[in-house]
């Protein structure tokens, strides 16, 4: 991939719009080959990218799947600034105490997050940047 | 065949915000990025140069996927799935001054030379604003 950076230590610029409750675009393979696109809640923390979602969702199936995933972070002032983020799925948490999912709500609405549905498993995703590309490197 | 936009789609289509779009590179990984879009007629337009990465992947492979995020109310979004029908030169870069002024609201600065125009026909769409499917 050309000026593609390796992504061990995400630029102070991607760290600073990391720490802005913006959302995340991640971009996952279905079965079929075909690409789906889902705006998701995000922590940037130790390096990783960490997400969380209900089980019987199509994009962490389909993670599990390839355990490759492109994510997209848009400057929203100015979407001409963006970091295109491809990272590996490196370990998947349960997380049956719904503790991140809370956590998550509270960097973007202030509150825990709502209760959970009967049938509703909470999973955290640990994902590793491994390069970066666009006009916020 | 064609997706036909719901009334909310046509309203929510002609709000102002990039599109990210999603394709598929040979390796198997996904290219995403924010590009300027119009939706005319039912079809979405999006302009770039030969040499960008996506238009190739498209070349390829015509399926393309974007998401469009009302980005000061982020449960607002729509994913669009589509594959390009077409492409054309675009002389004298009539069209992405047009974008500009969607955009910007004013001519396009940059050179407007070696550009071209992208129609995406939608095929699928799933989010908020018709409600989830």
């Amino acid at each position: 991939m050309a000026g593609a950076k390796t992504a061990s230590v995400l630029s102070p610029a991607v760290q600073k719009l990391a720490a802005m409750p913006i959302l995340i675009t991640i971009a996952t393979k279905r079965a079929d080959g075909s690409v789906q696109l889902n705006p998701v809640w995000f922590e940037l923390k130790d390096g990783f990218i960490w997400l969380n979602s209900n089980t019987n969702r199509t994009w962490p199936k389909n993670l599990q799947r390839e355990r490759d995933v492109t994510m997209l972070l848009v400057d929203p002032k100015l979407p001409d600034r963006y970091a295109q983020i491809h990272g590996r799925l490196v370990s998947l948490i349960p997380d049956p105490q719904h503790e991140f999912i809370d956590r998550l709500a509270e960097r973007y609405t202030g509150e825990k997050f709502r209760e959970l549905e009967p049938d509703e498993h909470r999973v955290t995703l640990k994902i590793q940047p491994v390069t970066v590309t666009g006009a916020l490197i | 065949m064609a997706l036909e936009l719901s009334p909310k789609m046509q309203a929510f289509t002609q709000e102002v915000f990039p599109a990210f779009i999603g394709t598929a590179r040979k390796n198997g990984s996904v290219e995403l990025v924010p590009v300027w879009f119009e939706q005319k007629d039912g079809s979405f337009w999006i302009n770039g140069g030969t040499n960008r990465g996506w238009f190739k992947h498209l070349q390829r492979d015509p399926r393309i996927t974007l998401l469009l995020v009302d980005p000061k109310q982020m449960f607002r979004w729509a994913q669009v799935e589509g594959r390009m029908v077409k492409w054309a030169e675009d002389p004298g870069g009539e069209h992405i001054n047009h974008l500009s002024h969607r955009y910007l609201g004013h001519d396009y600065q940059n050179p407007r030379t070696g550009r071209i125009k992208i129609q995406i026909e939608p095929l699928r769409i799933i989010g908020s604003i018709d409600g989830w499917r």
